[in-house]
């Protein structure tokens, strides 16, 4: 019995060293970088939320109390990440959440953002996509015809035409050629969260009717 | 071997990819834009040192069948390290490679010179192999990289200012059209065999 | 019912949309290398199928008992590629001893496949999709590895015609391979879009 253990440890201690080594070597690393890797994560959303809402200093996450959830239909449901946009005086000058949905080829992930009484959009920025290069992912061109159309939109629900006219802001919006099913996709996706967190907000009475 | 000899090894006998034929998911994958080809190669420069050198280190107490064990397990400790450096200094090139840079763990080419190089000789004989293999894919990464960038959309792209415009493409009053399957899988596999094709051509020639 | 359909759209995304070795280009290596002869190349996919699919829910497993929301999380990689390789040697010797004739069919690839990227690759994906049900993570494990076996039989289907060719000395070999492969892709792009 004590030859067997004898064996065992005289095979793998280099492995039991070298794990603990590698452990320690890891937690390490870990404790230097995380605070910056976790403010890497909150500047993702900010940054992209700030470049259609400039005049924003801060955004701040709505209180617990006022969480608010999105249906996604088929019984689902989600929390949807919402955020205030403060001025350097602290008053309230707009909206940003993030919505996602399933594009063409994998998920898309939108940073949206509204004017401070959710009537009209301020525009959204991409913050994933793997949507076809050269195809789906114009949508991802700051601002291209395909964003422009969502700036000073009326915050509503929107449909897709293939011919129309991009440069009329209304709720109507023209897809990009050779890519309609991403640019019904972001039209799903603006669907889904924009009328319902609309809904919510007044509900809640942080925003007039 | 000599430490030399590994240099020109890396640098040209055995450039990975080209004469190896290893770690070729990482080489096609990462190949959209010169910035993303460069993030891969140096986390790989990286990655390869140091794994080499411990492996060097530790290469007269491997027992055979934990072998494969313990070079996975330095790699992948390295590799970790790697993508938290990356997550931390540079988190759009990290978003953007995604899975590919915790895939550099199963690239062939660092578990190939583990074996065959590092297990057999000094640390500092193992420290240049690892660079010059490094080095030498990160070369290929680029050149592979520049011609799809350049072809997919007409410039090579390093930040938002700087831009080095190769081709006028149509979209900023140009007369380019870029061509979009250079940037899909397409473009990747067939970029590669058709430049395995001519450094075939090229050495059969001198030879 | 949902569930299940769920499931099985999963499947179809991950084996035919989604397939690893086209869109991901995970499994290159042994795509290119071992896709000389059909017969081979079912027993590499076999054997990929099987450890996939198995390291597939271990590393799922792993990841919400142990890993998720605990400062562990920084050694998910590590975990992860031991994960593989215990898995690969205990199916190897499991193999040997019950069942020698699986083994004379796939087992010599099975050292191989440690260093495959499509296993890791998946196992990763995994957590990145951050698939939260056990028998769906079973299913896209399963699919993945189906997917890498479409993938490498029609290739090695191809090549095996690919010999009676005419082609260039320059390209005999790895570069017409990749630029076949190339082609294949193109096709399977066909099928991207057809689930939203």
């Amino acid at each position: 019995m004590s030859n067997s253990i004898k064996l065992f440890f005289r095979e793998s201690w280099l492995l039991m060293v070298s794990a603990v080594f590698f452990g320690a070597l890891l937690a390490v690393a870990n404790a230097a970088w995380a605070p910056k890797i976790a403010q890497n994560e909150i500047n993702k959303f900010s940054n992209l939320a700030k470049a259609l809402l400039p005049e924003a200093m801060k955004f701040e996450p709505l209180q617990n109390k006022d969480k608010i959830i999105i249906d996604l239909g088929d019984g689902k449901t989600a929390g949807a990440d919402v955020r205030k946009g403060l001025d350097a005086a602290g008053n309230c000058i707009g909206w940003a959440f993030l919505a996602e949905g399933s594009g063409f080829a994998d998920k898309i992930k939108l940073v949206v953002t509204a004017d401070a009484g959710f009537t009209k959009l301020n525009g959204f920025g991409v913050q994933q996509c793997s949507e076809t290069p050269g195809f789906g992912d114009k949508i991802t061109i700051k601002n291209g015809f395909y964003q422009a159309q969502y700036k000073q939109a009326p915050a509503g629900k929107f449909t897709l035409t293939k011919i129309g006219d991009s440069k009329k802001i209304d709720s109507e919006i023209v897809a990009i050629t050779g890519a309609t099913v991403t640019s019904q996709a972001v039209v799903n996706i603006m669907n889904t969260y924009v009328v319902q967190i609309k809904q919510q907000l007044q509900q809640k009475k942080l925003i007039g009717q | 071997m000599t430490a030399w000899k590994a240099f020109r090894g890396g640098l040209w006998d055995e450039i990975p990819v080209l004469r190896l034929m290893l770690g070729l998911c990482p080489t096609m994958a990462v190949t959209t834009s010169v910035k993303g080809g460069l993030t891969m190669g140096l986390s790989v420069v990286f990655v390869l040192i140091c794994s080499n050198v411990v492996v060097s280190m530790m290469r007269n107490l491997l027992k055979p069948h934990l072998r494969i064990m313990m070079f996975t397990l330095t790699i992948a400790a390295f590799v970790t390290i790697a993508d938290m450096y990356l997550k931390a200094f540079q988190p759009v090139m990290s978003e953007k490679l995604g899975a590919y840079i915790p895939l550099i763990i199963v690239n062939c080419i660092i578990i190939c010179r583990s074996e065959a190089c590092a297990a057999k000789n000094g640390i500092w004989v193992s420290a240049v192999d690892g660079l010059a293999m490094g080095l030498g894919f990160t070369i290929v990464l680029c050149f592979l990289a520049s011609i799809r960038e350049i072809l997919s959309t007409g410039c090579i792209t390093f930040s938002e200012t700087a831009v080095w415009t190769v081709l006028n493409p149509v979209d900023k009053g140009g007369w380019f059209t870029p061509w979009a399957a250079m940037a899909m899988p397409v473009g990747a596999f067939i970029t590669l065999g058709l430049t395995l094709g001519a450094v075939n051509q090229l050495t059969k020639k001198k030879a | 019912m949902n569930f299940a359909v769920s499931l099985a759209l999963g499947f179809i995304s991950i084996v035919l949309i989604n397939n690893f070795v086209f869109t991901k280009f995970l499994g290159s290596c042994p795509y290119l290398g071992v896709s000389g002869r059909l017969d081979m190349a079912f027993g590499m996919g076999m054997a990929v199928t099987f450890v996939t699919t198995l390291a597939g829910a271990m590393t799922w497993l792993i990841d919400h008992l142990f890993l998720n929301g605990t400062p562990l999380e920084v050694t998910r990689y590590v975990c992860y590629i031991l994960v593989i390789a215990g898995a690969v040697q205990l199916v190897e010797m499991y193999l040997r001893k019950f069942f020698p004739s699986l083994y004379e069919a796939f087992g010599i690839f099975l050292p191989l496949i440690t260093t495959n990227c499509v296993i890791l690759g998946l196992c990763i994906f995994l957590n990145l999709w951050q698939i939260d049900n056990f028998l769906m993570a079973v299913v896209l494990s399963f699919g993945a590895g189906m997917g890498f076996t479409m993938a490498i039989c029609i290739m090695a289907g191809i090549r095996e015609n690919l010999a009676m060719a005419d082609i260039p000395e320059c390209l005999q070999g790895a570069p017409i391979t990749l630029i076949t492969a190339g082609l294949l892709t193109l096709a399977f792009m066909g099928f991207a879009g057809m689930i939203k």
